[in-house]
Parts: C-alpha cells; sequence; structure tokens
C-alpha cells in the first residue's frame, strides 16, 4: 500500500498548515493498525457478533431516546454555561469510552471497530432518527427573534444536540467525527487545511473499510463516504475547496474498472488522493510562489490581511530568496488571525506592522502592492475570502494599489454569486461579547437576552472582481473573469 | 493691552480638563467653552471690543497650540468674535464693510471700523446673545433630531458607525414614528458601537452589530449611512473616527448616501487635504489593537492605531445641522455665515 509517503507530505503540509494546532494529530493510526484483522474471521463468529450488536445497539436507541427525553426537559431550566460545562461532560465521557474501547480493540484484536463500519447496511432507520430532530431545531429556529431576518437562511441548527448524539454512530467512522469536531471548533482552519483534512481522512476510511458480502466496493465505499460527509457537512458546512476535491474523488470512485480486486481499488483511490494533493495543492503552492516572487521587488510594502497560508508561504519564500521588503498586516475581529501572521512572520526576520482593519486607509498609502488569500474564485469572477477582504480590496482600489488574489484552480467554483448573504457562514455571535485589549467590561453582555439586539458575525464576503487586478493562479496570472476559461481546461482534462 | 493681567488660567483649566478626560463629548466641551465666555466677558479686564477680541484670540492660539486636533472650544471662541464684531455694530450704529462685489472691485476702504472705542451697552448685548447661543447649544441636538422623520423612512436599513451621541438621539426621534432595523458597526479600537447598539436596542430599535470587517458586506443592504463626525473641514471633508473612510468608500460604492449629523461648532474653517497631515491624526495607545501580553513579537512590529480617518467631501452626501440639510458644497458659506472671515486665520 503507497500510504507512506503521501501521509508524509501530509505530515510536512499539517506542520505548515496547522502549526500550533495540530492537537489531535496521532490519534488515527489506532484504526489503521485494525484493518488486517477482520477478514481473518470465520462466519460463525459474526453472526453471533452481529447479533449483540444488534441488541446493543437497540438498547442503545432506547437509551438515547430517554436521555434526550431528560436531556429537553432538562435544558429548559439550564443555563447556558451549564448546558456548555454538561456538554464537556459529556465529551469527556465519550473521550474516555473511546479510548477505553480502544484499549480494548488492542487486546482482543478479533473485535475491531472497522467491520462495524463495514457491516451495517447504510439504510439503517437511525438515518431517521437523527434526521427527524435536525427538522424539529430547523423549525424552532424559524421563529428565533436572535437571528437576524436578511440572513435567517444561514443560520445552521446549534450543533451540539446533534453532535452528542451522533459520536458513537456506527456508520461515521471516528476518524470522521474527530474531523466534525475540529471543523466545527475550528481547530483546523483555513480551507487548504481544511480540504488537505479532508482528504486524508478519506484515506483513512479507504485504508479501513471493509466492503460487506455482495456488495460491490465502490458502491459501499460511497455510500459509507456520503454519510460521513453528511455528518461532516453539519458540523460546519463545506469550503468550496473540500466541495471541489470531494468532487474529484467521487469522479474517480465511480470511473473506477469494476474488475479490479478491492486491494487494487484501494490502491488505485489511494494513488489519486496523492496525486490531487501533489498536483492540485503542493505544486500549486509551489507555482504560485514563483510567480508571486516574480513580482515582489526589494523595497516593496506589501499589505496582506488576515492569517492565509498561502500568502505566508509566499513571503517567507520570498524573504528567504533575499528580497527586502516590508509587511503591513492588516487585522480584524474577532478572529484575529492576523495576531498569528505576524508573530509567524516576525519570527522569519520580516519587517511587519500590524494594524486593525479601521486604520485601513491611513495605512494603505504606505502600501505598494496588496496580497490576499482566497476561499475561492466564482464563476462570475467575484473572489470568495475571509470577512473584511473585499473591505481591504476597496480600500486598495481607492489609493490605486495593485491587488493580488493568490487561489489555486482547485478552489475555482461554478458557483456564481453577487452578494455576500446568498451563501455564507455564521460564526459565534458571542466572539463579539470578548475583547482582550480593554479591561472595561462590555455592555453588549448584559443585554444579551435583549431580543432586539443581534450580533451578527458573517465569516464569508464576496469581492466583486472590478476591484481585484489579478489573479494568481499556478496556471498562469490572470484576470479574475477567466474564471469560467479555467474551468472549462480543467473539466476537459478531467473527462479525458 | 491688559495682556499682563490676563494669566489665562481659564483656557488652561479648559485644556487639562479636555487632556484628562473629564470633558469627553464635544458638547461638554461646548457647553463649558461657553461658560468660560460668559465669565470672560462679564469679569474679564476690558475696555473695548478690541481689547475683549485680543483676549478671546489669545485664548484661541493657546488652545490651538495645546490641543491641535479639539476643534469644538476654537470654533466656538471664533464664533464670539464674529457675534462680538456684529454686536458692536449694532451697537456703534456703523456698518462695517460689506463684502460686495462693488466692494471688492473698487477697493474702497472708506468704512473699517475702529473697536477701539468704549461702548457700554455692548457688555450687556454680548451677555444676552450668549446666553442666548447656549440655549441654542443646548437645543442644537434636539433640532437635529427633530428632523429624523423627514430623513427615515419606514422599514429601512440604517448603518452607523461607532458612537455619537447626536446619531443617537436622531435615531431614537425616528423611531417615535417608524419602525426601521439599524447596523452598528462596532469601531475598533474603542468599541463604542456596543454601548450605542445596547442603548438602542433598550429603546426598542431592531440592532444589530457588525464587525468592522463586514462593513463592506453589508453595506448593500443598507438604504441610508448615518453618522457623527469630529470635525468637519472647510472643504467640506470629515475628520472623523478611524474607519469612517472605509465606511464612506462602501457606501460609494453601493451609491448609498451618507449623512453626517454635526452641530454647527464642529464646522471648522482649516483645509486638510489627506489623511497625511500631521495635524489632522493621533496615534492612540498599541496596547488597544494587540496586548502586551502577545510578548516578544511586539518588539519587532510597529503598530500602527491612527485615531482619526480623513474623509474626502465626495463620500458625504449631506450634512444635518439644527439649521436643516447642507450638501459638503455649501460648507463654505455656512462657514462664512458662523465666523467672520477675519477670523479664518488666528
Amino acid at each position: 500500500m503507497s500510504q507512506q509517503p503521501l501521509s508524509d507530505v501530509n505530515a510536512k503540509v499539517n506542520d505548515q498548515i496547522f502549526g500550533k494546532d495540530k492537537k489531535n494529530k496521532n490519534k488515527p493510526q489506532n484504526n489503521n493498525n485494525l484493518k488486517g484483522n477482520a477478514p481473518e474471521k470465520t462466519s460463525n463468529d459474526k453472526l453471533t457478533e452481529k447479533q449483540l450488536r444488534k441488541l446493543e445497539w437497540e438498547k442503545k436507541l432506547k437509551e438515547r431516546e430517554l436521555e434526550t427525553d431528560v436531556k429537553s426537559d432538562a435544558d429548559k431550566t439550564l443555563s447556558k454555561a451549564e448546558l456548555k460545562a454538561k456538554r464537556r461532560e459529556q465529551q469527556e465521557a465519550q473521550r474516555q469510552a473511546k479510548t477505553d474501547k480502544s484499549k480494548v480493540i488492542e487486546q482482543v484484536p478479533e473485535k475491531p471497530i472497522v467491520s462495524k463500519i463495514a457491516k451495517l447496511p447504510p439504510e439503517l432507520p437511525y438515518l431517521n432518527t437523527h434526521k427527524t430532530p435536525l427538522k424539529k431545531s430547523f423549525e424552532a429556529s424559524r421563529t428565533n427573534p436572535k437571528q437576524v431576518q436578511l440572513v435567517k437562511h444561514l443560520y445552521r441548527i446549534p450543533n451540539l444536540e446533534h453532535q452528542s448524539k451522533i459520536v458513537n454512530f456506527k456508520d461515521i467512522h471516528p476518524v470522521f467525527v474527530r474531523l466534525g469536531v475540529q471543523y466545527s471548533e475550528k481547530v483546523i482552519l483555513g480551507s487548504n487545511a481544511r480540504a488537505l483534512a479532508l482528504l486524508s481522512a478519506i484515506k483513512t476510511l479507504i485504508n479501513d473499510i471493509q466492503t460487506p458480502s455482495k456488495q460491490e466496493f465502490c458502491r459501499y465505499f460511497q455510500a459509507i463516504l456520503q454519510s460521513c460527509t453528511d455528518y461532516i457537512q453539519d458540523c460546519r458546512p463545506f469550503a468550496v475547496s473540500m466541495t471541489n476535491a470531494l468532487r474529484a474523488f467521487k469522479h474517480q470512485l465511480r470511473h473506477i474498472d469494476t474488475n479490479h480486486s478491492d486491494n487494487e481499488k484501494r490502491a488505485i483511490l489511494l494513488e489519486f488522493i496523492e496525486t490531487y494533493v501533489r498536483n492540485d495543492m503542493l505544486k500549486a503552492w509551489d507555482a504560485i510562489c514563483m510567480k508571486v516572487n516574480e513580482k515582489i521587488l526589494n523595497g516593496d510594502v506589501i499589505l496582506i490581511y488576515g492569517c492565509s497560508s498561502l500568502i505566508r508561504r509566499i513571503l517567507l519564500e520570498a524573504y528567504k530568496d533575499g528580497k527586502h521588503f516590508s509587511v503591513i498586516i492588516v487585522d480584524s475581529r474577532p478572529l484575529l488571525e492576523g495576531r498569528e501572521m505576524l508573530r509567524r512572520l516576525a519570527v522569519a526576520g520580516i519587517k511587519c506592522s500590524y494594524a486593525i482593519i479601521n486604520s485601513l486607509s491611513c495605512v494603505m498609502k504606505q502600501a505598494t502592492k496588496v496580497l490576499l488569500g482566497a476561499h475561492a474564485l466564482l464563476t462570475n469572477g467575484s473572489v470568495m475570502s475571509r470577512i473584511g477582504t473585499a473591505q481591504v480590496a476597496l480600500v486598495a482600489q481607492a489609493y490605486n494599489k495593485p491587488v493580488l488574489v493568490c487561489c489555486e484552480t482547485y478552489k475555482f467554483s461554478e458557483r456564481v454569486q453577487t452578494d455576500s448573504f446568498v451563501y455564507n457562514e455564521i460564526g459565534d455571535p458571542d466572539l463579539f461579547l470578548n475583547i482582550d485589549t480593554s479591561s472595561n467590561s462590555n455592555p453588549l453582555v448584559s443585554q444579551k437576552d435583549n431580543n432586539k439586539l443581534n450580533i451578527l458575525n458573517l465569516l464569508y464576503d464576496v469581492t466583486p472582481p472590478d476591484l481585484v487586478t489579478a489573479v494568481v493562479t499556478e496556471l498562469a496570472i490572470l484576470p479574475c473573469t477567466s474564471v469560467p476559461a479555467v474551468l472549462r481546461i480543467n473539466a476537459g482534462e478531467n473527462s479525458i | 493691552m491688559k495682556s499682563e493681567t490676563d494669566d489665562l488660567s481659564d483656557v488652561i483649566k479648559l485644556i487639562s480638563d479636555i487632556k484628562h478626560k473629564t470633558l469627553l463629548s464635544s458638547h461638554d466641551i461646548a457647553l463649558s467653552t461657553e461658560k468660560l465666555l460668559v465669565n470672560l466677558i462679564s469679569h474679564g479686564n476690558w475696555s473695548s471690543a478690541l481689547d475683549l477680541m485680543e483676549l478671546i484670540r489669545r485664548r484661541i492660539k493657546c488652545l490651538s497650540q495645546s490641543l491641535p486636533m479639539e476643534a469644538t472650544a476654537t470654533n466656538i471662541m471664533r464664533h464670539i468674535l464674529k457675534v462680538i464684531r456684529e454686536e458692536f455694530e449694532v451697537a456703534s450704529k456703523k456698518k462695517g464693510e460689506a463684502h460686495s462685489l462693488h466692494h471688492i472691485v473698487t477697493g474702497a476702504l472708506s468704512n473699517i471700523l475702529d473697536y477701539s472705542e468704549s461702548l457700554t451697552s455692548l457688555k450687556a448685548a454680548l451677555l444676552d446673545h450668549l446666553s442666548e447661543y447656549k440655549t441654542e447649544l443646548e437645543t442644537s441636538a434636539e433640532n437635529i433630531a427633530a428632523q429624523a422623520s423627514e430623513h427615515i423612512h419606514s422599514n429601512e436599513t440604517i448603518l452607523t458607525f461607532g458612537s455619537s451621541r447626536t446619531v443617537k438621539m436622531f435615531l431614537k426621534s425616528a423611531s417615535k414614528k417608524r419602525t426601521f432595523n439599524v447596523i452598528v458597526v462596532e469601531a475598533a479600537p474603542l468599541y463604542l458601537g456596543h454601548s450605542l447598539a445596547v442603548s438602542l436596542a433598550k429603546s426598542n430599535i431592531q440592532t444589530t452589530v457588525i464587525a468592522d470587517s463586514a462593513v463592506f458586506a453589508m453595506m448593500s443592504r443598507v438604504n441610508k449611512v448615518i453618522i457623527g463626525t469630529h470635525t468637519v473641514l472647510a472643504n467640506g471633508g470629515l475628520r472623523a473616527i478611524s474607519g469612517t473612510h472605509t465606511v464612506g468608500l462602501a457606501a460609494k460604492h453601493y451609491s448609498v448616501p451618507v449623512m453626517v449629523l454635526s452641530h454647527m461648532y464642529k464646522f471648522t474653517p482649516i483645509y486638510l487635504g489627506s489623511n497625511d497631515h500631521d495635524t489632522l491624526n493621533i496615534l492612540a495607545n498599541p496596547a488597544t489593537v494587540i496586548p502586551y501580553s502577545s510578548g516578544a513579537v511586539l518588539n519587532k512590529a510597529d503598530i500602527a492605531t491612527p485615531m482619526f480617518d480623513y474623509v474626502p467631501p465626495e463620500l458625504v452626501t449631506l450634512f444635518i445641522t439644527h439649521q436643516g440639510g447642507n450638501s459638503p458644497s455649501y460648507v463654505y458659506r455656512l462657514l462664512s455665515e458662523v465666523y467672520h472671515p477675519d477670523d479664518y486665520e488666528i
């Protein structure tokens, strides 16, 4: 199995992207060790095990129902802080349970978790059980007055309840469960990091999955993958990068030759992911770095916004090449990613200044170029990126500064969007309450329950194409309006 | 000239009050400046209009040297200089030079007034005028707020930036007759937007707080931008808290009208062409932007924390004063109504 080299690459990339945030990186290996054991079992064992598990599962289901009833009653009387504490407790318990389980598994290798995943037919009733509460809370959310009317469609169900329910569901691989938590807790942040994490989770799934008899590997895999990605989608909506990577993978999955053996298919799929990461991400980054590097001159003052992994890489590489330039880092609440960028660049020795987005028109004058990262490039040429990017581009245009958006072509999307509301994400409004630079208590805290007072924390905005000078891709430096052309070329390549 | 006996102690007290933030809002500064002037006129050591004008000029100089950013106090004094001139003309029953085209063309300088003439009725007339002026200061915000329903229609979405006492009164007054939504930008690093939002929500106005970075995204759904300002410059531009320029640019991009609520004492006869002017800006404490606890990285980085933005006049649609609305191109004329042209530069 050719997994080793890619995981090396991944580890390297993760280092660059996650940095200090790679808390849970070492866990997934557990499952890899187990998968080999599953096929050795006799059918007799399987049967009894199956029955046992069925009983266990039914029991669990009942418990869960009871629990939710109790919980929903209890929840009414609990304050938010208490809820949080309770949730933490639950997660702790689950974590405990999980580690216990894995210990057991280590001792008794004939009982891998993976085989559970493998043997559950995808159309079990639990799918319904977890969908009904979703719908209910969606209805409830319609009448919630704490939501901003304008973006009501963007509010999602508070995921604490269904997360705690879904954690032990059997057809979702633990890697995906953890990934979902990492996404929703923003441990993995940034579209590149998120796409890479998704792909490596899919790789684990490929290795671990066991096709039940009479089922075709790819079909079965597709079904399992679907429920895993549905779960991820519930935790946090997909980034465009993830959607595109997943689409490419599924395309490959559908077009795989059915005459291969399962292991051959695994190898093909793993090889595909590896190639995808290598070509569309790693090589694209190198190419973009080179292209931007040509555009950075000695004495340049480069204004950047937030903390894009690609931009950081570009700047660090240009600095390594001996270019003399300084950087203005513009930052904004509530994420304050720019501080991380400042730390990284300053440690590397690059001359930095730091300003918040309100000071933009004062610092823009000193800048000679503006470099921005992107979440996605839409077909109409709009750039979707972290909130505030459009503002930086707008001020840059007012001061006649060139705006370069750096974006890999795998983030190009067929969607079109002209405003920032149709598709967006709502962040946690409570982030606004905490101001780390002020010791005064925030007046908003006392009015949190006032129905007339909303806090809106949008995560993305859409920059119209006329504010962007050019987009740097691995193919070429292009105008934003070339997105459909690039998409057409890529589509043509894929179909061959 | 009585300068030996004039120790400027009153104005020094005013300066220290402003510097120590005892007087925070421009409204408070305006009222205490007015009090200072009443005191000066009733107890000051002067016998003629010329003496009094000299006393006030010295105070303006002192103020503008110590607080180059603070325009309110000097503007009020400048306005009183014009009042003195007018009252003198009335009292002495003489006509000052008329700024007519004829006068400029012929260059006739026949009737220059001699302000050194001592007039007994001047003091009483001035004190009268000042008490009137005080009422004007006190009711100015209400007068502006009273116009609210002329500018806000029902179901509108209004964006405001930071916090201004006048804007708060304006919106609250409008909410009595109309229902509308307000989007409040929090305005880092002072976050005054938070307290405005709380105050508006308490008066039952649907309020949404957004981050400074969401201004552009939200602007496409905004009907009007209503903001206060620190100073209105002679060209119709603004010196307002930092971030206002971005708001103006975003509003321009989406063709959203920008209304600036301003009292007359914020109109200042100075020209500042851009953000570059040293006299335009001051830098705040960098700890308001990045905490000291960030560690060693602070040694390696420059932290820029300007307090003000210059907003060019083309980004402003309308100024609303207690006298009504005016476009930025009319500011020069308003200035000449409030101040005497000879007093622009002191």
